[in-house]
């Protein structure tokens, strides 16, 4: 999304078509051992309600990280933020993009929280988010169950039923329909997108961040305002969370305390499948997109095997160690390259001097 | 063949990297007990004979001979046990480590595989000692200055008690005094019969303190292990740029002292320890603040942007008192532009792009009302500080880690000219940089001064100062200790700082 460089982006651009690729042909080769795979209403239509939440998640995890930073409370700022929507839907009877709203606002909130602890406080984000999902962890079961009965709220709002669990099918004007399988909240999540890409490659705020997380001292010494685009990152982390969270909901049709509970591996693994660098600097949004559908592709496959819950999240976690791996790797080519280009560039600058003279 | 008459001599040795001859047939000869110094302009491929001196990485072809014995090292480790020692130009310090750890880096003294620790501070208490640097040896290393932690570097150098000691531009980021006490160490050391490499860019050093020279220019000797007696400043400067440079015209400055200052500290305290400072810098001068080790210069430029406390005193901005709390605040409130010492850490975004390291201080002028960065305004900003500073790129959206140092060093300090604040700090304009930038640098500085901005300069080079800064600012240990008025006469003015800074010693002994 945003430009780092020439060759970091030829690089990194590489690392997104490949992952294309491999997305194409996952889904070939399933899809010919498995013709069941492409059943619009049994496999295509849940997978591309699961990519669509989980892009917004890895989104929420990809905004921290462009600080150098991490969010290990996505799952319980996802699950706060669903909660404040039911609770609104459930009490006031507020239209829909009303309820939305204040979960964002909780979401938000506690992502602020935990962003000013940071950044004025000195804290590491590590520690901070952790004990933040801790106390999310302990906080939400107790107001479910205290609002609720069963530990669930369902929620009848008009139209919530209708964004979280209609496909374009169901639009019809006239006598043309949309193509089954494809998701109305798809376009939820593909709004975020274009909200986040365009923070990051067009705003200065989104440019403050990336130089923030390039290099925070000298962003601080550089007249940009570091604490204040910490606490950013963290409130719309936050927000991006509760946003997933209250998908979630909209696309189960019940709203629980369990919300969120998968969230965390995901929420790594689209960003750093998708080239957003671990030390910040550097993110892209389509990368965190296909990373997150690469995920989801294969353990969408792996179930039509019959491969087990267990053995999945084995696998997914084997990614996310291979990923991490090729992102460290990145960095330390990068840095020989880099190395290598200051060698030869220095040697030369002589030369172009002895043509001039 | 075999000569002993020389401690090190390097005979044709070529070293290519893809692209360009980094090397090509360069000799040089080091006898034991002489002091040798190794010219060159960035680039012109001293590094690289040092790193086949050291064993980082082997020549292509040509001998190298230490001691009479023909070697290629493979390793670092064989080059220290061939008995070279080496003070590196980039500082490999440790920050986790103690000064004592990081002097026995590589080498510590191990039996049965247990470190010996008392041989370990007995050892670093030696070299220390040496060099009369008054540390304790448990002193973590994060707590050192830069300048400080340049001689723990060149304590290590002495450490494994080589017969050969390369310097790499030791004397780049420490002050007169510290540069003095090192090379008395050297001049030590060279009577105990080892013999010394040096590399700098002070011409004013090497003249003072070596024997002979060896010149590099594109990747060849140009002069070879040459009586130094036989050169003037002049003539070496010729041979270093390889045609006659225009020499450097020092402008006749007139600078005004009447008016309101644009920045003015009056008794200024602060947390770090800085007391009753108070000096004042008027648009148009430029003010140079110099100091040992530790004198506190830095720090107080970072108190007064507000990264520090300030406890009593004022800081005052064109005659109004000043609340500065932020580097923006700084910036946007008072016109105060800070460039600072160490590029790398806190001066640039390494992995990011010239354009948007020259961008930084100006994003909110070149956003629009809904905050996005206009695209073109931010191009043309970009390539007209490329432009005027001559940034060696191959396009904007180079990323600055690639540019050479001369050239980072322009970024660092362009984006703080795009911001064209009325005051400027420049902490160590020049640190590492080759003769020729040098003076583009000096000629900048003079530049903005002549259009009537306020600058201050803060350096532990003297000569820099000298020919710099229109007035002089002496600091000691955190303390101002006076301030002269710059007559460019170097012996004339060497000699009032001196005083100045020797005058505060006394006063500390008696009371």
């Amino acid at each position: 999304m945003t430009r780092g460089s020439n060759r970091l982006t030829s690089v990194l651009s590489d690392n997104r078509v490949g992952l294309l690729l491999l997305i194409v042909v996952l889904v070939v080769l399933i899809g010919s051992l498995k013709p069941m795979f492409f059943s619009p209403a049994f496999v295509i239509g849940p997978m591309l309600t699961s990519i669509a939440i989980f892009t917004v998640v890895g989104l929420a995890q990809m905004v921290v990280l462009s600080v150098g930073q991490m969010n290990l409370a996505v799952g319980g700022m996802a699950a706060i933020g669903a909660m404040g929507s039911a609770m609104v839907f459930q009490a006031f009877d507020v239209p829909l993009i009303v309820g939305i709203a204040i979960g964002l606002v909780f979401g938000g909130a506690v992502g602020a929280l935990c962003g000013v602890l940071i950044a004025y406080a000195g804290v590491n984000s590590f520690v901070v988010t952790l004990a933040m999902s801790f106390a999310l962890l302990g906080l939400v079961p107790a107001v479910y169950s205290w609002v609720s009965t069963g530990n669930a709220i369902t929620v009848q709002t008009p139209g919530l039923a209708e964004l979280g669990r209609s496909k374009l099918s169901d639009l019809c004007i006239g006598d043309t329909c949309g193509p089954d399988g494809i998701p109305l909240i798809l376009f939820v999540a593909v709004a975020a997108m274009i909200v986040i890409g365009l923070l990051y490659s067009k705003s200065r705020i989104g440019r403050e961040i990336l130089l923030t997380g390039s290099n925070d001292r000298a962003a601080l010494l550089s007249a940009i305002p570091v604490p204040r685009r910490i606490i950013t990152v963290h409130t719309l982390s936050g927000m991006l969370a509760a946003l997933a969270g209250f998908m979630l909901g909209a696309s189960t049709g019940s709203f629980t305390p369990g919300i969120g509970q998968e969230f965390m591996l995901q929420s790594f693994l689209g960003p750093i499948l998708g080239g957003t660098l671990l030390a910040g600097g550097y993110v892209s949004v389509i990368g965190t997109f296909l990373g997150i559908t690469l995920t989801v592709v294969i353990r969408q496959g792996l179930l039509l095997f019959g491969v087990g819950i267990e053995g999945l999240n084995i696998l997914l976690g084997t990614i996310l160690l291979i990923a991490l791996s090729a992102d460290r790797i990145r960095s330390v080519a990068g840095a020989r390259s880099r190395l290598r280009a200051s060698r030869q560039q220095s040697p030369a600058q002589p030369k172009e001097e002895a043509v001039v003279s | 063949m075999t000569d002993t008459a020389y401690a090190l001599e390097v005979r044709g040795i070529t070293k290519t990297f893809p692209g360009v001859r980094a090397l090509d047939e360069v000799n040089l000869r080091l006898k034991p007990g002489e002091v040798h110094a190794l010219l060159g302009e960035n680039g012109a491929g001293k590094s690289t004979l040092i790193k086949i001196i050291t064993g980082i990485q082997p020549q292509d072809s040509g001998e190298l001979i230490v001691n009479g014995e023909a070697q290629t090292f493979r390793s670092a480790h064989e080059a220290t046990r061939a008995g070279i020692g080496v003070v590196h130009q980039e500082r490999n310090v440790i920050t986790d480590f103690t000064v004592a750890e990081n002097i026995v880096l590589g080498n510590t003294p191990v039996k049965g595989g247990r470190v010996q620790w008392r041989e370990v501070r007995e050892g670093a208490k030696r070299v220390l000692d040496l060099l009369d640097f008054p540390i304790d040896p448990a002193t973590p290393t994060s707590l050192l200055s830069p300048a400080q932690t340049q001689l723990v570097e060149i304590a290590r150098g002495l450490y494994t008690d080589s017969a050969v000691l390369l310097l790499d531009e030791p004397t780049a980021s420490i002050s007169e005094t510290e540069s003095k006490l090192l090379f008395d160490v050297v001049h030590r050391l060279a009577a105990q019969g080892r013999a010394i490499l040096f590399v700098s860019h002070k011409l004013e050093e090497v003249f003072a303190h070596c024997d002979t020279v060896t010149v590099f220019r594109d990747g060849r000797s140009v002069a070879e292990s040459e009586p130094l007696a036989n050169y003037s400043k002049d003539t070496i400067v010729d041979l270093l740029v390889g045609r006659t440079l225009a020499k450097l015209e020092v402008p006749v400055r007139s600078p005004s002292e009447a008016g309101t200052p644009a920045l003015e500290l009056r008794d200024v305290s602060t947390a770090g320890g800085h007391r009753d400072v108070s000096f004042a810098v008027h648009p148009g001068q430029i003010l140079g603040i110099y100091g040992l080790v530790g004198a506190g210069r830095s720090e107080l430029a970072k108190a007064i942007l507000g990264l520090d406390r300030i406890t009593s005193g004022e800081v005052r901005v064109n005659g109004a008192p000043a609340q500065i709390r932020s580097v923006g605040d700084a910036l946007g409130r008072y016109g105060i532009g800070y460039v600072t010492e160490d590029r790398k850490a806190e001066g640039l975004f390494l992995d990011q792009t010239v354009a948007r390291n020259l961008t930084v201080t100006v994003l909110k002028r070149l956003s629009n009302a809904f905050g996005f960065v206009r695209e073109r305004a931010a191009r043309a900003t970009a390539d007209e500080y490329i432009a005027s500073l001559d940034v060696k790129v191959s396009n904007r959206d180079q990323l600055v880690g690639q540019l050479s140092g001369g050239n980072q060093q322009k970024v660092s300090l362009g984006k703080w000219l795009a911001a064209n604040t009325d005051t400027l700090i420049i902490d160590e304009p020049t640190v590492g940089i080759d003769v020729r930038t040098k003076g583009a640098f000096y000629q900048l500085i003079w530049a903005l001064a002549e259009q009537g901005k306020a600058v201050l300069v803060i350096s532990s080079d003297l000569a820099e100062m000298v020919t710099l800064v229109d007035r002089i600012v002496v600091m000691q240990d955190f303390e101002v200790t006076g301030s002269v008025t710059n007559t460019h006469d170097y012996d004339e003015m060497s000699k009032s700082v001196i005083r100045l800074i020797h005058e505060e010693r006394i006063d500390v002994v008696e009371g």
